[in-house]
């Protein structure tokens, strides 16, 4: 029998309720895998990828050039969003009129090997983009550690990865081309329409549809990244070693328990070799490991400990090397719900502790890793990151679980530490709360947003409540 | 890789399948294949026709309400935001070889 049969079966065990004698620390399946069915001959629905957003637009044009796509935003009906993979677990895309799919809008436009620069479209898929720079002799200075996003939806909704020297997606932006609802195109950078410039970087597609940017890479290279299991505590208290002496680094805790996992990736080295492989079912592992002792009276976390090193330990210590944008992103093919604020970057291990801390304490039945990185300030004026080096801290839940109780239960500890939320994940904050974190920039965002699209025709629920409109 | 996807791609029309067009194929590379031409992720691998005979087993609409909803580590609409149901069939048929029957096996 293999260890996740074992798992599963002694997991089921205590699901049966018989000995289900830890109240409230149970996981049980609540969500539909889908909120919206299929009906064959009828339009397709849009879905996100966690499948917690869906809409049925009665319009979805899928433009092939920036041309066709400036025509298309002019004469488009009703409200009008835009979208890439559809990766955002926030309601940033959903619209019932007008729905623009920039799949189509995919590729490197131009570039230039003496400043490392080159011209992207906006719907180009990070998973393909590693690929189309390495071509050229490129690379991203840093990548998310998953490569599903589109490029356009990834940079307007404040992408980051992980390294203290390392800002936002945004922040290797030289310039960008903004289609305009009244279809005209924009070139915006520091020197040319830069209010509308930091302001489009981070702006949840507010201002209109990004058509390409300019990024500022740099020559290909090569990484290593070593993941191993460590007690979270002995992390957090080493943490300003472990930021300044990696050039990516990031620890996933583990809820209930007193170990996590650090990812420490730095330039390659010769004579580097691959350990192991990353398993894209860990979090399976993780989960059945939890639903297989979470029933059993008593239960500390030390033998909690002992199990997941155990489980996890040949499939969570591993070595990958290679290019740049074949190590630092994984492959994520468990489905999650995600919530992830800002704070400070030191507070991080304050904030961290406290959600640990209370996790325990309430008994959540939470076993998906939490995600800590950090990230360089900048001064993009929506960006978590504006005038703040920056902590990010991610709270995930299995796709058919009911995410709602346990982000509840820790938002608001996110709020005490002035977090700010991810624009493409999930919070509860509404405009009067976000104007209060955004202090330096918030008014002149309404601004812009107001100059480019009066009538509101790119504002869709969700984005009325976020910018009070 | 690009290689083994051109090979595949010039043998459609030889089980049944419509010939996608330029169009579908951009979908088909900027969608599909970043699971389906990667052994890690689990997915069925374009061109694996031992792999996709249990999924093709399922038939037609089964197999589309999985893509369009999604299941386990297949996204909704596998990604594909620009596609209708005639593209997801078509991409369908292109990565398991076969066009997708209506009646269940």
């Amino acid at each position: 029998m293999k260890r996740r049969q074992f798992l599963r079966g002694t997991g089921a065990l205590g699901a049966t309720g018989a000995f289900a004698l830890l109240g409230g620390c149970e996981q049980s399946s609540t969500e539909p895998q889908s909120p919206i069915a299929y009906e064959p001959g009828k339009p397709v629905p849009w879905i996100n990828w966690a499948g917690n957003q869906s809409c049925q637009p009665q319009h979805r044009p899928a433009p092939a050039s920036i041309d066709e796509l400036v025509s298309v935003l002019k004469n488009a009906k009703g409200t009008v969003r835009a979208v890439g993979a559809g990766h955002s677990f926030s309601a940033v895309v959903p619209t019932d009129d007008t729905l623009i799919a920039t799949d189509l809008l995919s590729g490197v436009i131009d570039h230039d090997p003496a400043t490392n620069t080159a011209q992207v479209l906006s719907g180009t898929r990070l998973h393909d983009l590693g690929y189309l720079l390495a071509d050229i002799g490129q690379a991203l200075p840093n990548m998310p550690d998953m490569a599903y996003l589109a490029l356009g939806g990834a940079i307007v909704n404040c992408a980051h990865a992980t390294g203290v020297n390392f800002g936002s997606m945004g922040s290797y932006v030289n310039s960008l081309r903004l289609a305009t609802v009244d279809g005209e195109l924009l070139e915006c950078s520091a020197s040319s329409n830069p209010d509308i410039f930091k302001a489009a970087l981070t702006s949840a597609g507010a201002l209109g549809i990004v058509t390409d940017f300019t990024l500022q890479n740099q020559a290909d290279f090569d990484l290593t990244e070593v993941n191993k299991i460590e007690p979270l505590e002995d992390m957090l208290e080493d943490i300003e070693n472990r930021k300044a002496n990696n050039q990516y680094f990031e620890l996933f805790a583990l809820p209930h328990a007193s170990v996590g996992i650090s990812v420490s990736t730095n330039p390659a080295q010769p004579g580097d070799k691959a350990q192991g492989q990353d398993d894209p079912q860990a979090v399976n592992t993780l989960r059945d490991v939890f639903n297989a002792i979470a029933w059993i009276p008593g239960v500390g976390s030390r033998l909690y400990d002992t199990l997941l090193t155990a489980v996890m330990g040949n499939e969570a210590e591993t070595i990958r090397t290679g290019k740049a944008h074949e190590v630092l992103p994984h492959v994520r093919v468990v489905r999650f719900r995600e919530m992830e604020y800002t704070v400070p970057a030191e507070l991080g291990p304050a904030c961290l502790r406290e959600i640990m801390a209370t996790i325990r304490n309430k008994n959540l039945p939470l076993s998906f890793p939490i995600e800590y990185r950090y990230v360089k300030a900048d001064d993009i004026w929506l960006s978590m990151f504006q005038g703040q080096d920056g902590a990010t801290i991610s709270i995930h839940q299995y796709g058919d679980l009911d995410y709602r109780p346990i982000f509840a239960e820790l938002e608001p500890i996110f709020w005490r530490y002035g977090g700010r939320p991810h624009w493409g994940k999930l919070h509860t904050l509404k405009a009067s709360d976000l104007a209060a974190l955004y202090p330096n920039h918030w008014r002149d965002f309404l601004a812009v947003r107001e100059s480019l699209d009066p009538d509101k025709r790119l504002m869709n629920a969700h984005l009325k409540e976020l910018f009070g409109a | 890789m690009r290689l083994l996807i051109f090979v595949l791609l010039s043998a459609l029309g030889t089980s049944g399948q419509a010939a996608p067009t330029a169009r579908q194929l951009k979908l088909l590379t900027v969608n599909c294949l970043q699971c389906h031409a990667n052994i890690h992720t689990g997915a069925p691998v374009i061109g694996d026709s031992k792999a996709w005979q249990p999924i093709l087993a399922k038939g037609k609409q089964q197999i589309m309400t999985h893509v369009v909803e999604g299941l386990r580590g297949m996204p909704p609409l596998g990604y594909c935001s620009a596609c209708s149901e005639g593209d997801l069939i078509t991409l369908s048929e292109i990565l398991a070889g076969e066009a997708l029957q209506e009646t269940p096996r």
